[in-house]
């Protein structure tokens, strides 16, 4: 492998590991968030976590059927 | 609507910076602790890009100030719903601030060919062989945490172990002057043994590491 082409895949992974970290770590607030397209505002949500990796939504829903 | 971004020591200089929305970040400030947000009347679309932007401001902030990242997307109502929050979390928060002060967290990406062999390979069969082949994919995997835990041990003061796509993935806290001798150590790990890969990201702000989510190991 190239060493641009090594660089490359080395600031994926690093972006990948960047914005999972910010949507999947980070102290959690109870919070409201509004989110929008366009402008407008489409869905209000007063959740404790509303964006995610979905590697942490699959563990949960797991967990939710596990403990129904 | 307050976007908010970190906290910080109540006497943390406050940023000369504009957040997602243009607007200039401001300290709401506590006895203990200060929250950085801002203050916008737009909503959020939550794009990656969003999220990104979100990430590049987090880091900037962090190059100034030791910090605890909030999760993104977080909005509270006003001014005063973040002032509740700050006298709720404050003592707890400036503790952490304080024992996370010169830290920084590094991702460990790592795999082995082999160990990629025998995941693809989970599929072949029915029954016992899926049941065997599985449980040799976990207990591999169970190894290499093990073993990069203790390739890094003498660098890291936590480690927590997350959702890899493949093989394994562990975040490491590591104290700021550490982090080239970590990176060393991976490298020679990679080289010792021809089909394992890794690839070590950041120093990042410590999203993994803000005292509220378990830690594995040490």
């Amino acid at each position: 492998m190239s060493d641009a082409a090594e660089r490359w895949s080395d600031d994926q992974v690093a972006l990948v590991d960047l914005i999972d970290r910010v949507i999947g770590g980070g102290v959690v607030i109870t919070g409201d968030v509004v989110l929008g397209v366009a402008g407008v505002d489409l869905v209000y949500l007063g959740l404790r976590l509303v964006l995610a990796p979905a590697h942490d939504v699959e563990q949960s829903v797991a967990l939710g059927r596990r403990s129904a | 609507m307050m976007l908010l971004y970190a906290v910080v020591p109540a006497d943390a200089t406050p940023p000369e910076k504009r957040g997602l929305h243009g607007h200039r970040l401001e300290t709401i400030r506590g006895v203990l602790a200060a929250v950085i947000v801002e203050e916008s009347s737009e909503g959020l679309r939550a794009t990656g890009d969003e999220s990104r932007a979100f990430a590049e401001i987090i880091c900037d902030l962090a190059t100034t100030t030791s910090m605890l990242p909030i999760r993104f997307p977080t909005m509270l109502p006003s001014r005063s719903a973040v002032l509740a929050e700050l006298q709720a979390n404050e003592a707890a928060w400036r503790r952490r601030l304080t024992e996370l002060d010169g830290l920084a967290e590094v991702v460990i990406h790592a795999h082995e060919a082999e160990a990629d062999h025998e995941l693809s390979s989970v599929t072949d069969g029915s029954g016992t062989t899926y049941l065997l082949n599985r449980a040799t994919a976990i207990h591999r995997r169970e190894a290499s945490v093990a073993e990069i835990s203790e390739l890094v041990r003498a660098w890291t003061r936590e480690i927590k172990v997350l959702h890899p796509q493949q093989g394994v993935r562990l975040a490491c806290l590591v104290a700021d002057a550490d982090v080239p001798q970590l990176r060393d150590a991976v490298t020679t790990w990679q080289e010792a043994r021809s089909g394992r890969q890794a690839v070590v990201s950041g120093p990042w702000p410590v999203f993994s590491f803000v005292g509220d989510q378990e830690t594995v190991s040490r």
